[in-house]
């Protein structure tokens, strides 16, 4: 007990140290943006009221986006469950496939979406396609991981009596052990949705189609009343995807119940859309592309510019990786900070309805808002730099720690709570008692989720000025610097591997 | 501690549902009582007025002589500070540790700083884990509540329950969610504890041949009203009543 609440003080003084380390090594300066805060509540009055009037001009892009979202998530979780099973450790199948698969999961997912965007528009052109096959690998990685991982820990009795039935491996797997993932997998695949739309709306920064082209013009011609009708319009697409995604994530759990027919209709018009959203994605346009860019980029993999690499300098790989890190963290400490009255706000059980009401659409306009759009926002205040990225991953976060650490209010057993009621403890102290206990594990693992994310979304922050090692790697890539880009990738690589193993030993304890 | 239950009514759902219709008995300090009924007799309505978490309808309840369905606010919380009470479901953090869950127990006698610090002292510190050894967990004083079993979980609980010193203990369904030979052994326990501390028990239970061998007088309910109040060492049949429709009990 001693002991263990020794180490508990420990971490937290450890975390403490590193956020203020990384908070002085991005030069976070809270007075800088208090002074400028005028410049910030300027943009937001701007935005209100909307263009009404331009609208219809943004419908076009936006069903791009959607497209590319609803396309890609589910031909990414497609080919993830059929991944899977070969990823997983528990299962029967060749050891080489399963190390190669793991290592291509590993591999793409590392890199943020916006990344993968920018190298397919190499390959397959500018437009919509790129943006769909973007998606479509970003899905692939996160839903092969996570579906491996839950297969490593579903019973695998019946899945071990049909193998000694003759069943070949591959079918036992989905006849036997499926069915006690499918659930989870189901819930992955429309969390991810959601996501996806937050992620499409910014792929058209670099070419890769929807709505993220004309946003990034109406903010650099500081048009910021088509700015609020474009963000206006993903607020109610993000919406919609969420009721969606929610009242199937009910059907999907068993929480709500659907008749036989409704189950027809619902998996017919799944059906319909994503097949729709996949045949008008857009042909992929190879003219700018050749085998030569292909072998170029592979070569820059295989032999980078190892001076890069290794320089330790103030424009060197290792300075610019740690400047993402400490945004990363920074970032996700003060958004952490702010989760935790926003989800006490926006909690059903604790307050009354209207005020959770309140907090929820809060939460939810929060999180509609795509990352980079926060970014260019920032910087008009608090200037190019490393402190206008923290800003950016700080406001991000909230909407996905506060979202997770509300379900886990939400999902409270209130067992213990009464019990003590019951023997006359006052209520703060049956809080401290009976409640935070169970939220701490639950608040830990989605700031390290969160944490996770963050590193992929402050490597692409470059691309607005915000610091980090976006700028140089995309840099490097519109220049076709590919050895430059090559020793950028291979560094990203190794980081976010010694983040998995380090966020892995966290979660262990 | 001497209980006197006197016309006791309580009904849900706006009146349509009275699960206590009418209960009145009293019970001697000292005493093992158990509470018997098929399910839905009223049973854990009956616990649940009694701990404070509900208020009743109609009619009194007296704690050693003070009215506990009067008592409101500071009056109610220093009468439920006396009582322990264990549920069907344990009722524990399932997160923290054995003796964290067993200190929760000192948190209505603290003042509210070292409450929310958790600085709870040596002594508590002490007499909690003597409390664990006491129920046969000497040796689980740091685990996790949610590694333990099922009867390692209600001695838990148990713990807490003594933990408060408490005149009266009211036992909601103790073993119902245990295996048979686990559920004897927490019986046990329980008499035990009763014989050594002389506390008053207070026991839901629907298994009657338990309640039959350990405690030392039965209360019958059926649909709310007292309908057997006597010895424990009875033939089923003269409990054919309880069970209704003149059928005897499993």
């Amino acid at each position: 007990m001693r002991l263990q609440r020794r180490r508990g003080a420990l971490l937290v003084l450890a975390a403490l140290a590193l956020f203020f380390l990384a908070a002085a090594f991005t030069g976070c300066d809270p007075a800088l943006l208090w002074s400028r805060r005028g410049h910030l509540a300027d943009i937001l009055v701007k935005m209100f009221p909307p263009d009404w009037g331009w609208f219809p001009r943004i419908l076009a892009p936006l069903w791009a986006t959607v497209q590319m979202s609803v396309a890609g998530t589910a031909l990414g979780a497609l080919l993830a469950l059929a991944a899977a099973p070969l990823c997983a450790g528990n299962l029967p199948f060749p050891a080489p496939l399963r190390t190669a698969l793991r290592a291509l999961v590993q591999l793409t997912r590392t890199f943020p979406a916006l990344i993968l965007a920018l190298t397919a528009t190499f390959l397959v052109g500018i437009g919509p396609f790129a943006g769909t096959a973007a998606i479509t690998v970003y899905t692939f990685a996160i839903m092969a991981r996570l579906t491996s991982d839950d297969i490593e820990t579903a019973p695998d009795g019946a899945f071990r009596a049909l193998l000694t039935m003759g069943t070949p491996p591959y079918r036992a797997f989905f006849r036997g052990m499926f069915p006690s993932v499918a659930s989870t997998y189901l819930t992955n695949a429309l969390y991810l949705l959601e996501t996806n739309v937050r992620h499409s709306a910014i792929l058209g920064y670099v070419g890769a189609g929807g709505i993220g082209l004309l946003l990034n013009e109406k903010i650099s011609w500081r048009e910021y009343e088509k700015v609020g009708s474009i963000l206006l319009a993903l607020f109610l697409a993000v919406c919609l995807i969420e009721s969606l995604s929610a009242y199937l994530t009910a059907l999907v759990t068993g929480r709500r119940k659907a008749g036989r027919t409704l189950r027809r209709v619902i998996i017919a018009a799944a059906v319909v859309l994503t097949l729709v959203s996949a045949a008008t994605v857009g042909r992929p346009d190879f003219a700018r592309t050749s085998l030569r860019t292909a072998a170029a980029m592979l070569g820059g993999l295989v032999h980078p510019d190892w001076g890069f690499f290794f320089d330790t300098g103030a424009g060197g790989l290792g300075y610019l990786l740690l400047e993402t890190v400490a945004i990363a963290l920074a970032g996700t400490v003060l958004g952490a900070l702010a989760s935790f009255p926003l989800a006490l706000l926006g909690s059903g059980r604790l307050m009354p309805r209207p005020v959770a009401l309140l907090g929820r659409t809060v939460c939810l306009a929060i999180r509609a808002v795509p990352f980079l759009v926060y970014g260019l926002i920032f910087i008009r205040a608090t200037g190019p730099g490393p402190f206008t990225g923290v800003l950016t991953i700080a406001v991000c976060s909230v909407g996905l720690i506060s979202k997770r650490f509300g379900q886990a209010i939400d999902t409270m057993d209130m067992r213990a709570y009464r019990a003590l009621a019951s023997m006359g403890v006052p209520v703060l102290s049956r809080v401290r008692w009976a409640l935070l206990p169970q939220l701490g594990p639950a608040f830990g693992s989605a700031v390290l989720y969160r944490f996770d994310v963050n590193i992929r979304e402050a490597s692409v922050l470059g691309l607005v000025g915000a610091g980090g090692i976006g700028a140089p790697l995309v840099f490097a890539m519109d220049h076709f610097d590919w050895p430059t880009a090559g020793a950028i990738a291979i560094g990203l690589v190794l980081l976010v591997w010694a983040i998995d193993w380090l966020s892995g030993q966290l979660r262990k304890n | 501690m001497f209980l006197r239950l006197q016309d006791v009514c309580k009904s849900y759902n706006g009146g349509s549902v009275r699960a206590l219709d009418g209960v009145s008995f009293a019970v001697a300090e000292g005493q093992f009582v158990s509470v018997i009924g098929p399910s839905g007799a009223g049973k854990t309505t009956l616990v649940r007025l009694l701990c404070g978490a509900e208020r009743c309808d109609a009619g009194q309840i007296e704690l050693d002589g003070v009215r506990l369905d009067q008592a409101r606010g500071g009056a109610l919380r220093a009468l439920q500070r006396r009582l322990g009470s264990i549920w069907q479901d344990f009722a524990l953090v399932e997160q923290a540790s054995a003796l964290q869950n067993v200190l929760n127990a000192a948190l209505p006698d603290m003042s509210p700083l070292p409450a929310l610090a958790g600085a709870f002292g040596r002594q508590r510190r002490d007499e909690a884990a003597a409390l664990l050894d006491r129920v046969g967990l000497a040796d689980k004083l740091d685990a996790p509540v949610h590694q333990l079993s099922g009867g390692q979980k209600q001695r838990v609980a148990i713990a807490r329950a003594l933990m408060r010193r408490p005149a009266l203990l009211l036992a909601d369904e103790p073993v119902a969610s245990l295996d048979p030979v686990t559920g004897r052994q927490i019986m046990e326990l329980l008499q035990d504890i009763r014989r050594t501390e002389g506390l008053t028990v207070l026991m839901n239970s629907h298994d009657l041949a338990l309640a039959k061998e350990f405690s030392d007088r039965l209360i019958g309910l059926n649909t709310g009203r007292v309908v057997y109040d006597g010895p424990a060492d009875v033939p089923d049949q003269a409990l054919a009543a309880v069970y209704g429709g003149g059928e005897a009990a499993p």
